[in-house]
This record gives structure tokens, C-alpha cells and sequence, in this order.
């Protein structure tokens, strides 16, 4: 797919265009910057031979899923490939916002050394509360991690999972208060969707012990931006470690002005030996669908 | 005559263990002297810390106004001095064979920092590895992350840390990066015998093998004499292109020269650095690698462990005045 933008895109996606006939699709988010997202408009668009896009990443919030259902045409993503590089992010935040080596840096960079660091405000990670919201692939990999130190893991998810082993304690959303007021850290691990948009939102935050951090791995709009500001001006929260934000590649300036906030630009995946094992997999339920007629990792919306 | 006791450096976590520690045993003495002259004409028959009988030592604050405690100022303390208890594991800026000719015994703090000079130590490795201080200097600078190179950033998992010194340290981010898993060699003057199995062990004639099977090496001795320089140009270059440097023991065992120019030749990957040469001066060359993560000797900076660092450090002292020996004597005095 080489079109500049999505004018060039539509045009080639018509009857005699380059991409008519296309039955399959490979995916990668990069395509955006070009053609934008897969929304209603361009699903809508897509030649009718088009059975199944492999999507390159656990996160598809950018392809309109009720769309491509109504069209007949299936979705996988993928899963487990992204687990370990983006669990191991999510494990750098943690120990930066709690032990403020972010700033820490800037200070030496600064040529301050260590002048405004408080050892005061830094903490250790054993022995303290780790809050996954959302025990799938990356949250179950960081609480492996974690619990190394190890740090206590506590979790919310829609369902008990099954298989976690004893050390990740189960919360219910009956019991969801309990689990913010024991956490040291609260780390995002929901993909985006419509239930979970601005669900760390102020109520949850304030729910949270003063001094706690909150880490976001996931996608920026799970986490009201606003409230998180708040929180951190008022000094209710003692740090946050960011990988995502609302409207990348935008970061709120406010943010920077936060000492105790660590900030990464979505770099979740971004290495060479995870890329190579999200575009196999993304490519390997491409290929399962041409030989089998479907590809492993069919996102769960076609499975209920 | 109650001991009198010296307390160079703040007691800034660790106050009411310390009166409980001493009330009723000891006076203690703040070391006040706002430079090294006034030190020593202090500890003159009749200054103010004649007859001490034992010292607390923090370095870092206390060396900004006394400078170390090196042959010069040992050889001028009080003949009542019996025992040093140097707070943290290092205990480099106390010059051991000037005390032992005093007959003065000196005490450091192991354990009490292991946890968190190690979660320093892993942290670095995973910035190093990942290229995540540039990332984050990219954002700050509005670049978002336009000059990431995923090709050299690499995951843990799967790869092989070795580790210089087994020691407390080093031993805790062998446990660390265990649960990656990464691979995990070490070598040390002796083979430790309660190291776990995964930890494999290199002896000096292997050196040579374990640093070229390395993605990072992680330096954890002691800075003395014989470690001063020890990670020079020779086995920089035995570690293979793309390697990863890992620093939180002292800047001086590495020769910063040759450090630099396995940076500038892309021999080695990135570094990841807490502590140098000569703190708190950072060589401004490092500041123009893309690819170091650099950290202000902060390993050991929370407030957990600098408390049970001086409460480790105090009680070595209280246990050398009821028993006549605290528990961290350090290894040069049991050989």
C-alpha cells in the first residue's frame, strides 16, 4: 500500500483501482500518518473481497470493529507477541515514578547532580502494592515481574482469571475501592474501547492512597488527562510513569512541568526483536486465514 | 567517663533509633567543622572531639567540608579512636591501611542498600537496553520519538547479563533479571558456593569467554586497589559490538577514557551509569551520547534504606562499645 493520503487510498480501492480485489489486508498503525484510521468511512470503502485485516498490535482501537463486522470481514490482532516488551516498559515506570530517577536525570543533565532529588519521596518496590487494572497478556507479564521484588499484586478484571496463580489477588468490581486504597502503584492494562474510555477517572484517582503513582502502558484515553493533572498539582498523586497520551504524538505541556512524571513516547514495542514477532504473528493470521480460512488471534469482539 | 562518639554527617531517618541506641552509653558529638583545617585542629589533645572513642561516617556531605578520610586526617585523629562505622556499602573514601596502622577497626553497611542499588542497577539495564533516556529526551524536546532506532533497542528476555563482584548487589539483580529470564554468568575472585545454580560462574581464566557471551555487564566490587581501572580498554573490547555497560558500584573501577571511546567507536551499545569518577563532576562527554542513561549516585536514595543504613551503621558502633566489635567489620581487617 503506498498511497500519500486517503483521497489516493479510496480512489485505488475502487473497481480497476490498484487495490481491488484485495481479499486480505496487513496492518500496522504507522499506515495512519498516511491514510488515517480504519474508521466506519474507510471500512466502508474497502472492496467487497476483503475478508480479514491482521491487525500489527495488541491494541486495534483504531480499526472500527462493529463496522468490519457488518461488512462481513474479520479482525485479528496480536496478542502475546507484545507481552514481555511492553510489560518490561510498564516495569521501567514503575520503579522511575517511585524512585523519581526520571527527574533524577534531568537534574544531571542540568548540572544540578542530585540537588532537588528527596530520598524523602523516593521509594523501594518491595514490599509494596501493585494495582494491574486488566490481567490480560502485559498485566499478567508485569505482575511476573514485579512480583520478583517482590511487590504485592493485586488485580481488577471484568472476570476472575481462571489461571493466574495465587499471588495475584482477585478485587470484583463490588470490591474495586478496597483495591485502590491498598495500592502503592496502579498500573492501566485495558485495551480502548467505548466501556473503557476515561474509566481511571477522577473518582478512581482520589480513591487511590495519597502518594500512590499510576503507570499507563495501555492507550492515553483510558486515564481522564484532566483529573490526572489535578491530581498531581494538588500533590495527591506522588508520581506518574506515561508511555501513552489522548492525541499522539501530542503530549500535554502541563505534564512536562511535572518533576515526579515519567514520560516515554509510546515505546512500548519498540524494539527490533518485538517488532519482528508482531509482524510474524500478524502476518502468520494472514497466512492461517488463506490456508485454514481463519487466523488464531480473532479479536474477542467475534467471539461472543 | 561515659564514650564519646563523633557523628560526622546528618542521622536524618534514623533519630530515635539512634537516642535509643546510645541513651545512657554513649555522648554523642556533632562533627560541625565547616572545613578540614578546623577538623583537625579539633581533634587535638583539648578540641572539641578530643578523647572520641568512635566515629559515625557519611561520606558524601561530610567529604564536601573534610574532604575523605585518607591517610592525612587518619594519622591526625584523636589516639582514643578505636572504630569507623562508614554508612553504605562502600567504603572507599576511608583509607583502610592508614586506620590499621592506628589500630583503628572500620565497619560499612552491606545488605542494608542490596535491594536498592539493584533495582538501580536494573533499571539502567532495561534504559540501556530499550535506548529510553533518549526516548524521553526526544519527548521533552517535542521530537516524540523521530530519532528511536528500534533496530538497536533490544528486549531482556532471553539475553545475558554478566555481573562483576557477586556480592550482596549483585547477587539481588541476578534474582532480579531471573524473572525475565536472563541468562546469567558472574565472575568473582572466588566461586560463590550458596549462589543459586542459574548463576553460572566464570573463573579468571574464563573471563575472557563470559565477556564475550555478554549483552550487558553489570560492575559490582568494591573500589580498591586492586579494582581501580579494572574494566579498562582490554576488557571493554573483549565484550561483543552493541554491548551494554552497566555502572553502580563506583566510577573509578572503570577506565572512563576507554568507556568513552568504546562509545564514540559504536563498539559498545549504550551505558547505563549511577555513579563516576568524580562525583558530583559528570565528564561532559557523557552528556553528548545519545545512548547513556545517566543517574546521579542515586542507588541507594530512598528513605527506607538510608534508614536501615543508619541503623546498620549506629549499631556497628553501640555493638563495638558493649561488645568490642560490630558485626560489618570489613573484609580487609578479617584476612
Amino acid at each position: 500500500m503506498d498511497s500519500p493520503n486517503r483521497a489516493d487510498f479510496f480512489a485505488s480501492l475502487q473497481p480497476g483501482g490498484k487495490y481491488d480485489g484485495i481479499v486480505g489486508i496487513y496492518r500496522h498503525n504507522i499506515s495512519a500518518d498516511h491514510i488515517g484510521i480504519f474508521d466506519k468511512e474507510l471500512v466502508s470503502k474497502l472492496p467487497s473481497s476483503v475478508k480479514w485485516i491482521a491487525h500489527n498490535g495488541a491494541g486495534y482501537d483504531q480499526i472500527d470493529v462493529v463496522a468490519c463486522k457488518e461488512r462481513g470481514i474479520f479482525v485479528s490482532n496480536t496478542p502475546g507477541a507484545v507481552d514481555d516488551a511492553t510489560a518490561t516498559t510498564a516495569l521501567y515506570l514503575v520503579i522511575s515514578a517511585l524512585r523519581l530517577f526520571s527527574h533524577a536525570e534531568r537534574d544531571l543533565r542540568a548540572g544540578k547532580w542530585k540537588s532537588s532529588h528527596k530520598p524523602g519521596a523516593a521509594h523501594d518496590l518491595t514490599g509494596r502494592t501493585l494495582a494491574i487494572l486488566g490481567l490480560g497478556g502485559i498485566g499478567f507479564r508485569l505482575a511476573e515481574l514485579a512480583h520478583a521484588f517482590p511487590m504485592r499484586i493485586v488485580y481488577h478484571n471484568r472476570r476472575k482469571v481462571e489461571n493466574a496463580p495465587e499471588w495475584c489477588e482477585y478485587y470484583p468490581a463490588e470490591r474495586l475501592d478496597e483495591m485502590l486504597a491498598s495500592a502503592d502503584v496502579l498500573s492501566v492494562h485495558v485495551p480502548l474501547k467505548k466501556e473503557t474510555e476515561g474509566l481511571v477517572d477522577e473518582k478512581i484517582i482520589r480513591k487511590l492512597k495519597k502518594g500512590a503513582v499510576i503507570v499507563n502502558t495501555a492507550r492515553g484515553k483510558v486515564i481522564d488527562e484532566a483529573a490526572m493533572i489535578r491530581a498531581l498539582e494538588d500533590g495527591h498523586l506522588g508520581g506518574v510513569g506515561l508511555d501513552v497520551y489522548p492525541d499522539e504524538p501530542q503530549v500535554n505541556p502541563r505534564l512536562l512541568e511535572f518533576p515526579n512524571a515519567t514520560l516515554l513516547p509510546h515505546m512500548g514495542t519498540e524494539t527490533c526483536d518485538s517488532q519482528k514477532k508482531m509482524e510474524i504473528r500478524a502476518l502468520k493470521n494472514l497466512r492461517d486465514f488463506l490456508t485454514k480460512g481463519k487466523g488464531e488471534d480473532l479479536v474477542p469482539e467475534y467471539k461472543q | 567517663m561515659v564514650p564519646r562518639i563523633l557523628i560526622c554527617g546528618d542521622i536524618e531517618w534514623a533519630q530515635k533509633e539512634c537516642d535509643d541506641l546510645f541513651n545512657g552509653l554513649a555522648e554523642l558529638v556533632h562533627m560541625d567543622s565547616p572545613d578540614r583545617a578546623d577538623f583537625l585542629a579539633n581533634s587535638r589533645p583539648g578540641g572539641k572531639y578530643d578523647s572520641i572513642v568512635g566515629i559515625y561516617h557519611r561520606g558524601g556531605r561530610t567529604a564536601a567540608r573534610i574532604g575523605d578520610l585518607n591517610k592525612e586526617l587518619i594519622s591526625q585523629l584523636p589516639g582514643s579512636v578505636q572504630w569507623i562505622a562508614s554508612l553504605g556499602a562502600g567504603y572507599d573514601q576511608i583509607d583502610i591501611d592508614a586506620c590499621k596502622e592506628r589500630g583503628i577497626r572500620v565497619s560499612n553497611t552491606p545488605k542494608a542498600g542490596d535491594d536498592a542499588t539493584a533495582t538501580t542497577a536494573l533499571y539502567l539495564i532495561i534504559s540501556a537496553l530499550r535506548l529510553f533516556s533518549h526516548a524521553e529526551r526526544d519527548l521533552r524536546a517535542g521530537k516524540w520519538k523521530s530519532s528511536h532506532n528500534p533496530g538497536a533497542a533490544h528486549d531482556l528476555t532471553g539475553r545475558t547479563l554478566a555481573i562483576l563482584g557477586l556480592g550482596g548487589i549483585g547477587l539481588r539483580l541476578a534474582e532480579l533479571v531471573r524473572a525475565f529470564p536472563m541468562r546469567v554468568l558472574y565472575h568473582n575472585r572466588r566461586k560463590v558456593e550458596h549462589a543459586p545454580e542459574y548463576c553460572e560462574y566464570y573463573p579468571a581464566e574464563r573471563l575472557d569467554e563470559m565477556l564475550a557471551s555478554a549483552d550487558v555487564l553489570s560492575v559490582h566490587v568494591p573500589l580498591n586497589r586492586n579494582t581501580e581501572g579494572l574494566v579498562g580498554e582490554k576488557m571493554i573490547r573483549k565484550l561483543r559490538k552493541g554491548a551494554v555497560i552497566v555502572n553502580t558500584a563506583r566510577g573509578k573501577v572503570i577506565d572512563e577514557a576507554a568507556l568513552i571511546r568504546a562509545l564514540e567507536h559504536g563498539h559498545l551499545g549504550a551505558v547505563g551509569l549511577d555513579v563516576f569518577p568524580d562525583e558530583p563532576k559528570v565528564n561532559p562527554r557523557l552528556l553528548d551520547f545519545p545512548n547513556a542513561t545517566l543517574l546521579p549516585h542515586v542507588g541507594g536514595a530512598t528513605w527506607e534504606t538510608l534508614r536501615n543504613m543508619e541503623i546498620r551503621a549506629l549499631t556497628n558502633l553501640r555493638d563495638f562499645l558493649t561488645k568490642g566489635h560490630g558485626e560489618d567489620l570489613v573484609p580487609e581487617f578479617r584476612e
